[in-house]
């Protein structure tokens, strides 16, 4: 009996120090995680403490970023971006990642912000119409609900902050993979997963532009594979194109993860197949280059920490009521200019500007900076 | 303490305040009200309406908790239902905008996962030598093979008329359908577990297979009824979760089969079989539960709760282990 009731307690107070020690050391710990991320999890952890020390004596408001998921270095770089101007601002700041990249573990995320009583929700969706209940709950209490990235439908969120057209991006795309087969020849495209809204909305985009002009007429896409923003699944789904199409001449990966899964598979084997899509500088320097040492000739990204940035913006301007959301509302986003409400195919949107080019010319300029 | 008999038949449970109380289960209880007292300690906002309404979210895989307790108890294993889940709520969604009524929806998703239960419960019981494990491993492949392929290339599908879903989030004082419905299939499920012949046939099955067997027991039959069971759950889980997501995608239910197998152990159901209480998987999932919620109200790193459950996982298999080969080494050293 004695041992029983030994090992009660014992399991009692494990279970409460590991849980106080958690508690106390959460953000110290979680360091040696992707630095981005610790760093956002650190800077907000002691910020939210503040927040409530102050125990709602003051109106501190606290605006909240969702991220679609850890360990993705785009969503990270855009966290940051709106972290530094709501904190810049005096704001509190709270930079979530869900625990996977579904919409499932979002709505946990959001129904604790919800908890919290934040200002406003700012999310990368994993889904369009998944978080439609729990963003609907967000409203209800008061909070403003904008997407970023990758939007929900459009009576789920006041405003979207689009990094570029979904029609510029597309047809971006399409004009490098003609240019780099030659003008005629198959192509493929390695996307994120099956249901990622921005992906399969620039891969439709591809779609019906290259139907609705002469010159794209020699193209011919073999296959959207999906590598689900995994290095491993995209590593295997690049052999596997090149495995099963060797006329292949252009992989398109329109998501940071798999372009430099494929931009390695590529390189290390030395294929004559060539790579164009949306990738991260850093990440991407050292495939990129003119000769056939390297597999990427060029790539398009917009800047993702002036998206946290112009999204972290227009927060402040819901809360603060100077725009509602609607079709030519317009706002300072700080340095980054004036922005005005567009409304595309029903949505409305503030589209960031248009991709931008990174090739041999100015890769070692930007590699450094994101 | 062993019985007067000189055995300890483990998994009966038996009388007693005092001895409830210094069970795994009563154990489990202190933990639970501890991290509630936690809850509040650390998060200004952990009150009791903040947490029912985070609750919703985790609940669904509760009812698949009882299932799993049931064919733990077996002495086998079934790591398809999280496909069950992506299968039934897909075809709830693919029925409904085919613009059938509602009732018919809810018919539908529970009994495609009562049929996928049942093609589990039939290949594991006419296949008896294959290991449970392997069997529901490719019944999870095929399930969510067959979801994926009805979603098509988008992957994804939403409810059109949301009335219905809406209904089902609706809340009865504070409490939401799906809360009550957990608590009214604890109680018979524990029941059921615990204080009939068809339970106690179980931990049997669980303890012996071949000695219930020559008892009388009709094994490979009780079997097929946990696997019909549990599918049947997994329906009603996926009818919950889609009353919160509003649709179904391929990711829908991905990795419930770890998480309510994690409830279970944290709650004492040995994965051997025949050992444990129903009652322990069913705190074991509010603990869990309220820790996260507690936790995420914190912002905490989501990737670091998992750690936290994970480590409270491993010291609740450890515990006991430990605890038991003191007391062998003890009876050892007497014997000497």
């Amino acid at each position: 009996m004695k041992k029983k009731v030994l090992s009660v307690l014992l399991s009692t107070a494990m279970a409460a120090t590991l849980l106080v020690g958690c508690g106390e050391q959460a953000a110290e710990t979680a360091a040696p995680a992707a630095e981005e991320a610790a760093e956002a999890v650190e800077e907000a952890a002691p910020a939210e403490e503040a927040a409530a020390e102050e125990a709602a004596a003051t109106d501190g408001a606290t605006y909240a970023i969702v991220t679609k998921s850890a360990g993705n270095p785009f969503n990270e770089r855009t966290a940051s971006g709106f972290e530094e101007v709501i904190t810049a601002a005096g704001l509190n700041c709270v930079v979530q990642h869900p625990e996977s990249a579904t919409a499932d573990a979002q709505i946990a995320v959001i129904q604790s912000l919800i908890s919290q009583g934040v200002s406003s929700i700012a999310v990368a969706a994993n889904d369009a119409n998944a978080l439609t209940a729990a963003l609907a709950e967000a409203k209800a209490a008061g909070i403003h609900v904008l997407t970023l990235d990758s939007d929900v439908n459009a009576d789920s969120r006041e405003v979207f902050c689009n990094q570029a057209g979904v029609q510029e991006i597309g047809q971006t795309l399409l004009d490098a993979v003609l240019d780099l087969t030659g003008g005629e020849g198959q192509y493929a495209i390695l996307s994120a997963t099956s249901q990622a809204t921005n992906q399969n909305a620039w891969i439709d985009a591809m779609k019906s532009i290259a139907e609705s002009d002469e010159k794209y007429s020699k193209l011919e896409l073999v296959e959207v594979a999906y590598g689900d923003d995994e290095p491993q699944k995209s590593t295997d789904q690049t052999q596997a194109l090149l495995q099963n199409y060797p006329d292949l001449k252009v992989i398109c990966s329109p998501t940071t993860v798999g372009i430099a899964a494929a931009a390695k598979v590529l390189q290390d084997q030395g294929s004559s197949v060539k790579l164009t899509g949306l990738g991260l500088p850093s990440e991407m320097a050292e495939y990129i280059g003119d000769d056939d040492a390297h597999s990427c000739p060029y790539m398009f990204l917009w800047n993702p920490i002036d998206l946290g940035r112009l999204a972290a913006y227009t927060s402040i301007a819901l809360v603060n009521g100077d725009i509602t959301g609607a079709t030519g509302d317009t706002f300072t986003a700080g340095d980054l200019g004036d922005y005005e409400v567009v409304e595309i195919d029903g949505a409305t949107q503030i589209i960031l500007g248009a991709p931008f080019k990174f090739d041999a010319s100015n890769i070692d300029e930007w590699k450094s900076v994101y | 303490m062993a019985g007067k008999s000189g055995r300890e038949i483990s998994a009966v449970p038996q009388g007693g305040i005092k001895k409830t109380l210094l069970s795994w289960e009563g154990a489990l209880l202190v933990v639970f009200i501890a991290i509630n007292i936690f809850g509040v300690i650390i998060s200004p906002n952990y009150n009791a309406t903040n947490v029912l309404r985070e609750m919703q979210k985790y609940l669904a895989e509760v009812f698949i908790m009882f299932g799993m307790g049931f064919i733990l108890v077996l002495g086998d294993i079934d790591i398809s239902v999280g496909s069950i889940v992506c299968l039934s709520a897909t075809m709830a969604c693919l029925s409904g905008n085919a613009g059938l009524p509602f009732p018919i929806v809810v018919l539908i998703t529970l009994g495609v996962g009562l049929i996928c239960g049942m093609i589990n419960g039939l290949i594991a019981t006419q296949f008896t030598e294959l290991p449970t494990m392997i069997v529901t491993l490719g019944t999870q492949i095929i399930f969510r093979g067959i979801a994926e392929v009805s979603l098509g290339s988008g992957g994804s599908v939403s409810m059109q008329d949301v009335k219905g879903l809406m209904a089902l989030g609706t809340k009865i004082g504070p409490f939401s359908i799906s809360f009550i419905l957990v608590i009214v299939s604890a109680i018979v499920f524990i029941t059921i577990l615990n204080k009939t012949s068809f339970g106690r046939k179980l931990y049997a099955i669980g303890s012996n297979k071949t000695a219930a067997r020559y008892a009388g027991i009709n094994v490979e039959k009780l079997r097929f009824i946990c696997y019909s069971l549990i599918g049947f759950l997994a329906g009603v889980c996926g009818l919950f979760l889609l009353a919160s997501l509003y649709g179904a995608n391929t990711t829908t239910g991905n990795g419930f089969e770890m998480e309510v197998i994690a409830m279970c152990v944290f709650g004492g159901i040995a994965t051997t079989g025949g050992k444990g209480n129903l009652i322990g998987g069913f705190i074991a999932a509010f603990v869990i539960i309220c820790l996260r919620i507690a936790l995420g109200q914190r912002n905490i790193n989501t990737q670091l709760i998992l750690v936290i459950i994970g480590a409270m996982l491993i010291v609740s298999v450890v515990i006991p282990a430990i605890s038991g080969a003191i007391t062998a080494k003890k009876k050892r050293a007497s014997v000497n």
